[in-house]
């Protein structure tokens, strides 16, 4: 168990920059999740970190070692890849055994340990059988046995169930949070997925073309993004962003539409937030603004309606009794309390 | 003709126009398959129906030929080229496909490129360094150029199934410990084995079948199969019979070989070639 600390680590293929000069702190025991869209660097983050890449720059420190000159198998960390990576012909009791095998762990302790590691993942009557004979669920947790039949100082996770259908993610995600949490070991999660970072992480890293955007609890980057960025790529449906201008301490769309009240100085350019939570709907008229339905959504729990607003769309979360037509007029008003302001040229947030 | 004739018909064609095919390539090999088994007389009728001797294969064996002798040395030519050049190329063509080398490109092209430099070209220096060096009818000589003869080929070839070796397996196994000779034993071997398989296969029949280079290069102790079959010229005109024997003799394990290997056979070509 240790601590992973990145010292302006940066990693570059000629021109092209994949991570521009992170600092980065990762707690002993502490879940990090790099978040972002692909492309954005947090795969080769978490390679350099198992050593499958070497940094251009920086420094990376496990524990009270730096280990940029190390091997892979010298770090000490245990990793599960996107497709795995399992041993296609040993059975799944070698595949779970080899990090053992191959570090030279006495035979008799490794039955017991491969044992105790797919009883923890449920794979203990699979033992025999070949990854081939497994389904994408299965050899995932293949995965995750090996990782943990060991017991590493990290665990790094690229992207662990991106091949998984939409409902075993959901258990698999849950299997994961529980494990994490029965195992305490410091762990660095990649993933594109939102939902996964939000809760997963105890810290979630955004990361856009190299860049950590911001770096906090899932609770701050959900509520307090820093900038565009983050609030558009948080959230599902992704946070509104509304083109408009503030005068005379309104709000005020590229339409032309005197939206909400804020309290801070004129700006000619600037971007409203807002999430479609915080967007209720009632009968027409009955809102601040009454516009026309693009399309209306029931999800079962909650309905989304896109409508129209000047020349942009927003959606907003309506009850999950609500029912509407495409092209009805309803009114819309926003919840004061729970509005971003951002400033289109920066992209910074503007603290209101 | 309904449409249903139709198509009998031409199915009868097809099978017809395949069958043609392989009587005109089956031709030669059914011709000595005969003639192996024929007395020197026999040879010379195109008998299909005749008393079957297995003397031929007695005789190519005994003095003056000794057959026996040209069947060891290019058993031994041919193994020891594959088990040379197979771990060899093995590990070229891992490097090749794994590392980023200074003019890879370059150096894959220069290695494709001495397949297609005519052997006749290289024979005389090949000779002549040869009797410099003393190598000059020797089975190592003719291994040497063998080697040579393989390498470009099997490394091409082994590099096009590692080249399939998902790179996250490799990962995996170095992030759990092992380093990079351990990920070529562990993951690598027992992965592209099929492959390794394949390719030696190849490399055995490659050497085997040469001619010229050994044609040139030996004349007494190193002499292989088929330069062996030159001895059936005798007084009494070309000996068919027991040409025909030691070609057999000579054709025999590439026969159980093919056999061995026509499972990867498609496989590995497709591989190495989509690649």
């Amino acid at each position: 168990m240790a601590e992973v600390v990145l010292k302006n680590l940066t990693k570059r293929w000629g021109d092209f920059i994949g991570v521009d000069n992170q600092s980065l702190h990762i707690n002993d025991q502490e879940f990090l999740v790099l978040l972002g869209p692909s492309g954005c660097g947090k795969t080769t983050t978490m390679r350099m970190i198992a050593g499958l890449e070497d940094p251009t720059d920086g420094e990376i420190w496990i524990g009270d070692r730096m280990v940029n000159d190390d091997l892979p198998k010298d770090r000490d960390v245990a990793m599960v890849f996107q497709n795995y990576g399992l041993y296609p012909h040993m059975t799944i009791f070698e595949n779970i055994a080899y990090p053992l095998r191959v570090r030279g762990t006495p035979k008799s302790e490794i039955a017991p340990r491969v044992e105790k590691a797919a009883e923890q993942v449920e794979l203990t009557q699979f033992l025999n059988r070949k990854p081939k004979a497994l389904s994408g669920g299965q050899r995932q947790r293949v995965a995750l046995a090996r990782a943990i039949v060991r017991t590493p100082r990290v665990f790094l996770m690229d992207e662990p169930l991106s091949n998984l259908d939409a409902k075993l993610r959901v258990t698999m995600r849950a299997e994961l949070k529980h494990l994490s949490r029965a195992l305490q070991i410091t762990t660095v999660y990649v993933t594109h997925d939102q939902i996964e970072a939000m809760t997963l992480a105890d810290r979630v890293a955004v990361m856009k073309h190299g860049v950590i955007q911001q770096l906090g609890t899932p609770d701050e980057i959900y509520n307090d993004p820093a900038n565009l960025f983050v609030a558009g790529f948080i959230g599902s449906p992704a946070m509104n962003l509304i083109n408009g201008s503030v005068q005379n301490g309104m709000f005020v769309t590229t339409g032309g539409t005197r939206l909400v009240p804020l309290a801070t100085g004129d700006r000619e350019r600037a971007v409203l937030g807002v999430r479609a939570d915080d967007m209720h709907v009632h009968e027409q008229g009955q809102g601040d603004i009454d516009v026309t339905i693009y399309a209306f959504e029931n999800t079962g729990e909650s309905t989304l309606l896109t409508v129209q607003w000047g020349k942009q769309r927003v959606i907003a979360r309506g009850d999950r009794h609500l029912r509407k037509e495409q092209d009805d007029v309803v009114g819309i008003s926003l919840n004061a309390d729970h509005l971003y302001l951002f400033d289109p040229d920066t992209e910074e947030r503007i603290r209101i | 003709m309904t449409g249903k004739q139709k198509k009998q018909l031409w199915g009868a064609v097809q099978v017809a126009l395949i069958l043609i095919a392989i009587f005109v390539m089956l031709v030669p090999i059914i011709w000595i398959f005969l003639a192996a088994f024929k007395t020197h007389v026999d040879v010379y009728q195109l008998k299909l129906f005749f008393t079957p001797t297995l003397q031929n294969f007695g005789t190519v064996f005994d003095d003056p030929y000794r057959l026996g002798d040209k069947l060891f040395n290019s058993t031994i030519v041919a193994l020891v080229t594959v088990v040379i050049a197979i771990p060899i190329a093995t590990l070229a063509a891992y490097s090749f496909s794994r590392f980023t080398l200074t003019g890879e490109t370059t150096m894959l092209v220069i290695i494709l490129a001495t397949q297609f430099v005519p052997a006749v070209v290289i024979i005389l220096p090949f000779f002549v360094m040869f009797r410099d060096i003393g190598l000059l009818d020797t089975r190592l000589g003719l291994i040497l150029v063998n080697l040579a003869i393989v390498m470009p080929f099997a490394i091409w070839m082994i590099k096009g199934f590692i080249d399939g070796i998902p790179m996250d397996t490799e990962e995996a196994a170095m992030v759990d410990g092992s380093s990079r000779l351990q990920v070529i034993r562990n993951i690598v071997l027992p992965m592209a084995a099929p492959g390794l398989l394949t390719a030696g296969i190849f490399c055995f029949i490659i050497a085997w079948n040469e001619f010229l280079f050994a044609l040139i290069l030996t004349n007494k102790n190193a002499v292989t199969l088929p330069i062996g079959l030159a001895l059936f010229k005798g007084e009494e005109g070309d000996l068919w019979n027991l040409l025909s024997a030691a070609g057999i003799i000579i054709m025999a394990p590439m026969f159980v070989l093919a056999l061995l290997i026509r499972k990867y056979f498609v496989q590995g070509m497709t591989m190495g070639a989509v690649r």
